[in-house]
């Protein structure tokens, strides 16, 4: 089987799709202008009680992040039609930029641990001819892909 | 919170209902409530109704089940807490002055909600391609390494759940033998370190509580321990770095923290006055950190007050008394007036085999969607 040639996110507006499959996806994310604090996905306002602001600009972050807490989902990922994701990963994953993100991990429960180094990448969740529907997830830094 | 009585409680069994209309369930339970309060629908003047799945305009229609009087009659939704949320509207309806009797009312069938939401093949939101048993399983992991939680912890809640379940005719599970967290602990995985019974079931349901003046409770019940609703709170989100914004959430566990606090300073209590507490146990880890949250024991100290059964019916404080969650069940719009059934009849002393031995002060904690924390305190007078 060949590689789809064309890869669409699950839902726009929440990570790059890079042309490149070698380069990992970032997250979409907003800083504010005034206090600088960041946040995922986009918005037009500061959250933070003593801020408020409606001035915020449109970032990029990661693609690494540290993995906070983790768990091991028994049951198949809704949406996908693969069979490698019968059972699937979940994690909890602190981008340098700020904000935690929750998202699918790829690999088996052995492989997570609390505290280690993950990058993003993404992952087919169904192909339909030279198309792949692709979502976000992290992979522990330096596993084999 | 000075003028308030629970004036009569009733429920429809949770449960798998597919022959039960949202109409038949909800007159069931309200009539129940009517007669416990010894009143008749005449006597009721606004109505706050709770519902999460049913379509729009259902709460209205399902109440001209009980006659169409020309009252006013609101819809509440605040997920989970839809229930807690309808019934803390009513409270300060009357409290406010504005009515002497008010009926609160929630049901759901949330097993006809979920047929319907599996046809659909495509997740709407980034994040609802994952099950939402996930998020709370986060909170456990994060939990067995912060503070060497075991599973076997979240095994124990979940069983005395179960077995307190047994004893409430209205709970969903209705375990024929003592469960042993041996059992909860080697039923099949959820997500990690979550197992099936610790986790609350979907189910269909309808529950009442009626509100009114302290004089109608005495008036119409004479000699009938008088009920009273002392506190009530509802908060939402307060913002801290590593806030999760995307997909079902936990929440931050600052909510229930200020929840409780306001709600003890209402009340004039504290936590060791407590005899027993209703939490949003959907899932075991939740009642733990509720525990500690709430302030029914110290931070770092659920696992060695699970072990010693604190929160066993006859414990320190009796916790999910009707089984909670877990095994009384959690339809939605219904769950949170499940909780004041409960806590009523503990206090009146009418909770049969599972009745908390000279019962003053109830807790009943709900959180919606990980965004919103209700919280209310009933007292005995």
């Amino acid at each position: 089987m060949t590689a789809p040639r064309r890869r669409i996110p699950v839902k726009p507006g929440y990570f790059t799709v890079p042309d490149d499959p070698a380069t990992p996806p970032k997250l979409l994310g907003s800083r504010c202008d005034v206090c600088g604090e960041h946040y995922f996905p986009r918005r037009k306002t500061c959250a933070r009680a003593e801020c408020l602001s409606d001035r915020t600009t449109d970032v990029e972050m990661g693609p690494r992040g540290t993995l906070w807490s983790y768990t091991f989902v028994h049951f198949p990922l809704f949406g996908s039609s693969r069979l490698e994701h019968i059972g699937y990963g979940v994690g909890q994953v602190d981008l340098p930029e700020g904000p935690r993100v929750q998202l699918p991990l790829a690999g088996k429960q052995e492989d997570f641990h609390v505290g280690m180094e993950l990058e993003a990448e993404l992952d087919a969740l169904r192909e339909d001819g030279d198309t792949a529907v692709v979502m976000c997830r992290f992979r522990p830094v330096g596993a084999a892909r | 919170m000075r003028n308030v009585a629970v004036l009569g409680v009733g429920m429809h069994r949770f449960g798998t209902w597919p022959d039960r209309s949202n109409g038949d369930m909800s007159l069931e339970a309200g009539q129940a409530a009517l007669r416990d309060a010894g009143l008749s629908f005449r006597d009721v003047q606004a109505a706050f109704v709770g519902h999460i799945f049913a379509p729009v305009m259902s709460g209205v229609r399902v109440m001209k089940e009980f006659g169409l009087t020309g009252i006013p009659i609101q819809r509440i939704e605040n997920a989970s807490a839809t229930g807690s949320a309808a019934f803390r509207e009513a409270c300060w309806a009357v409290e406010s002055g504005r009515y002497d009797c008010v009926m609160v009312l929630g049901f759901d069938k949330m097993t006809a909600m979920i047929q319907e939401s599996s046809a659909n093949t495509d997740p709407a939101n980034l994040e609802d391609a994952i099950l939402p048993a996930a998020f709370f399983a986060l909170w456990a992991t994060r939990r067995i390494h912060e503070r060497g939680m075991k599973p076997e912890h979240l095994a124990k809640i979940a069983a005395k759940n179960w077995n307190n379940g047994a004893l409430n005719p209205m709970s969903q599970r209705r375990p024929g033998e003592r469960v042993t967290w041996e059992k909860v602990l080697g039923s099949s995985m959820v997500a990690w370190p979550l197992t099936k019974m610790m986790s609350c079931p979907i189910g269909d349901g309808a529950a009442c509580a009626v509100v009114g003046r302290p004089e109608l409770a005495r008036k119409k019940n004479p000699g009938r321990p008088v009920v009273r609703v002392t506190a009530s709170h509802l908060g939402s989100e307060i913002y801290a770095p590593g806030h999760l914004f995307v997909g079902p959430v936990v929440g931050p566990a600052r909510m229930t923290v200020d929840g409780a606090k306001s709600v003890y300073e209402q009340a004039g209590v504290g936590p060791k006055d407590l005899d027993l507490v209703q939490v949003h146990d959907a899932f075991a880890i939740e009642e733990l950190e509720y525990y500690e949250l709430l302030g029914l024991c110290a931070p770092g100290e659920a696992e060695a007050a699970i072990d010693r059964g604190d929160f066993e019916l006859g414990g320190r404080v009796a916790v999910s008394t009707d089984g909670g969650l877990i095994a009384r069940g959690h339809p939605g719009g219904p769950t949170g007036l499940a909780q004041i059934w409960e806590t009523t009849l503990q206090l009146r002393g009418e909770a049969g085999k599972r009745q908390r031995e000279n019962a003053r002060v109830g807790l009943c904690h709900m959180m919606g969607g990980g965004s919103v924390c209700v919280i209310h305190i009933l007292q005995r007078d």
